[in-house]
């Protein structure tokens, strides 16, 4: 429902895994084949070798030490910052709207509903149902548009869909109130509220 | 003396619905734009928690690389450990450390990265199914399906909630009841009210029923 970018966890996770694969392949493979001791040494003597020459080369006039760990430092930094705007991406698009567009009326100006219109109106038909443990009413936005989120979670035994059938008729009342119909998604699950909650006497 | 007289030999009934609902067809429509969409993405972990650890991971790494960096580029000892002898040290990997650590190390790095890159990789499908309205995208744990189905059973088996246990994943519900000793439990009234139940509610895809009466009772119940 919300906008984590999907598809670039799964390609940097990969990228991630793949690394770390590799690397401890690479380090089982020196510990127990012998013959991959010559061979490592050999080829990562080369490649230390020409960067340790690089580092040699770049040298800062007047001082020994080379600029390219100033490079590095501020390569690492920018690593850092690209790693926490990702974590940042994750569970983002909650918004505070189910309506907001131009009326399209003589005067100039948008209308705009708030989420807590249809979250008290919802929260309120549902909150004198028996059968509910809890009830949980957001909104988000998807690709610009508003869409509305009710999460549910029924006590022991309850029908889902004798539930999903009535929410969804409380949801046809709203587009009435609101006059427009946005996307809504109905989640009915299984929480720690009511795995621990009695079960509903009415049977 | 055999109190499970009254039960049937066990073995197990199965009825399935071949039909997959998959396509919500024309009725997606009336839901809004990119409903399909949103319910495709609720069935489907986002990695949100395995990508919080991954990042986590390469902040410190990048972290103590960025430490040592600096004080190298500002001319100051090293805080652990020069990076040219670092350098070295990996070049001359197989001596300088013993084996069965080196192996040990290697391994659990292995192990992590198979982690990150199975995550990746599979499909990361949740434990849901789907609901068909006319009007909003309808998402089920299956847990909820299976606590329904649970008490469906329970009733026309006759039996305290104890006795039923129910599975449900993502093709196949498996109902296993326990009688009670002395009371006689149709496993086809079980089946055919179950199914009853599944029928009413549709849930896409729709799964396959297994009912598996216990041979042995219990007392008391």
């Amino acid at each position: 429902m919300n906008n984590t970018p999907r598809v670039l966890n799964r390609i940097l996770i990969g990228i991630l895994g793949l690394k770390l694969l590799v690397i401890g392949l690479l380090l089982v493979t020196l510990a127990t084949v012998p013959a991959a001791g010559p061979w490592w040494q050999q080829w990562s003597a080369g490649v230390w070798s020409g960067m340790s020459q690089l580092f040699q080369h770049t040298g800062v006039p007047g001082r020994e030490e080379s600029w390219l760990w100033a490079v590095l430092a501020l390569l690492l930094v920018g690593v850092i910052a690209a790693m926490i705007a990702w974590v940042a991406q994750q569970g983002k698009g909650r918004s505070g709207l189910i309506v907001a567009e131009d009326d399209a009326g003589d005067f100039p100006g948008n209308v705009r509903i708030g989420g807590g219109v249809a979250e008290q109106a919802l929260r309120a038909a549902l909150a004198e149902r028996q059968d509910l443990a809890g009830a949980m009413v957001a909104t988000y936005e998807i690709r610009g548009e508003p869409a509305l989120k009710i999460r549910l979670q029924p006590r022991h035994g309850v029908a889902p869909h004798l539930l999903a059938a009535d929410v969804s008729a409380l949801v046809e009342a709203l587009d009435a109130v609101v006059g427009k119909r946005t996307p809504v998604l109905i989640h009915i699950s299984a929480g720690a509220r009511s795995r621990f909650s009695r079960a509903e006497r009415v049977r | 003396m055999n109190d499970a007289t009254d039960v049937r030999p066990k073995g197990s009934h199965s009825a399935g619905h071949g039909a997959d609902t998959a396509s919500a067809g024309p009725a997606a429509d009336s839901r809004g734009t990119g409903m399909r969409r949103i319910l495709d993405r609720e069935t489907r972990s986002s990695r949100a928690g395995v990508s919080g650890i991954a990042a986590v991971l390469v902040v410190l790494l990048c972290g103590y690389g960025l430490l040592e960096a600096a004080v190298r580029a500002i001319g100051q000892p090293p805080w652990l450990i020069d990076p040219e002898t670092a350098a070295e040290r990996i070049v001359a990997l197989p001596q300088g450390i013993p084996p069965l650590l080196l192996g040990v190390i290697g391994a659990v790095t292995a192990m992590v990265g198979l982690f990150f890159f199975l995550n990746a990789v599979l499909p990361g499908r949740r434990a849901r199914h789907l609901l068909s309205d006319p009007r909003a995208g309808v998402v089920v744990d299956d847990e909820v399906i299976a606590s329904a189905l649970a008490r469906r059973a329970r009733l026309a088996a006759n039996v305290t909630p104890e006795q039923v246990m129910v599975v449900v994943s993502q093709r196949q519900v498996t109902v296993s009841v326990r009688p009670t000793s002395g009371v006689p439990v149709s496993e086809n009234a079980v089946l055919a009210s179950v199914l009853e139940e599944l029928r009413e509610m549709a849930p896409a895809p729709m799964p396959e029923v297994r009912v598996s009466v216990a041979t042995s009772g219990v007392i008391g119940a």
